[in-house]
């Protein structure tokens, strides 16, 4: 993750319900930022949803292991990243950024799952994903207006 | 009780009585959906209001009951707050859903 002048960094244990105990602490960081109330709603989405994908693609839903999460603050810029040490998001994942097309009148287009990562792409200044030795991490940026 | 139904006239309106409508219950909420259509309800109004934060799995949930219901029913969705309904909006999945603004305009619909 980018160097930043300020760094927290929280750890919860895989499952789902603790998802939101991260949620919560980075909406407390945004805070101290100039972000608006809907920026950090969608900020907390991303957040939620990276979360939520090493838990339940990386480590298949199994508690017991480790998510971390490290939130760098400056002036520009909230830089956000979510390590896992478990399966990675494979290649083509993460490079499919085609938004899905919802169309009423074509069922087989409502899909029940897989938006997660689109609303990141959509959301987010930047995102990249990265493996070193064992450890994934998915880092997100958005800009802070100053 | 995550989840609370209730009949108003010829809807079953269902309450989601959670303030996260997220992946940790999103498959509890997909089940109970299921349990209310397969049940023979079949005109259904999920109440949203208590809801201020919705994933991707939340609505992944709303789009399997949507599904189940098509062709033999309504599914429709009230009262969603500010971020539920920017979900629906970035999503484009306010093209599928109908929202109301409260569950009393959602059961006058006929």
């Amino acid at each position: 993750m980018p160097d930043s002048s300020q760094q927290l960094t929280l750890q919860i244990d895989s499952q789902l319900a603790n998802t939101t105990l991260v949620a919560m602490a980075v909406r407390g960081v945004c805070a101290m930022t100039t972000l608006s109330p809907v920026e950090i709603n969608r900020l907390e989405l991303c957040l939620v949803e990276i979360v939520n994908n090493a838990i339940e693609h990386a480590y298949n839903n199994e508690a017991g292991h480790p998510v971390e999460v490290c939130v760098g603050l400056d002036k520009t810029t909230m830089n956000i990243s979510v390590s896992d040490w478990g399966s990675s998001i494979p290649g083509d994942v993460i490079e499919s950024q085609q938004p899905e097309e919802i169309d009423p009148e074509h069922p087989e287009s409502w899909l029940c799952s897989g938006r997660g990562l689109h609303i990141v792409n959509k959301l987010m200044d930047q995102v990249s994903y990265e493996t070193d030795e064992g450890k994934n991490s998915f880092i997100m940026s958005k800009a802070l207006r100053h | 009780m995550a989840f609370e139904t209730r009949e108003e006239g010829s809807f079953t309106v269902i309450l989601v009585d959670e303030s996260r409508l997220d992946a940790s219950i999103a498959e509890s909420f997909k089940v109970y959906l299921f349990d209310q259509i397969e049940s023979g309800k079949d005109k259904l109004v999920v109440d949203l209001s208590p809801v201020r934060f919705m994933d991707s799995s939340g609505l992944g949930a709303l789009v399997a009951g949507f599904k189940k219901t098509r062709g033999s029913g309504s599914f429709t969705l009230a009262s969603a707050q500010p971020a539920v309904k920017d979900l629906f909006d970035l999503t484009s999945m306010d093209k599928l859903f109908k929202l109301h603004d409260s569950v009393a305009d959602a059961v006058q619909e006929d």
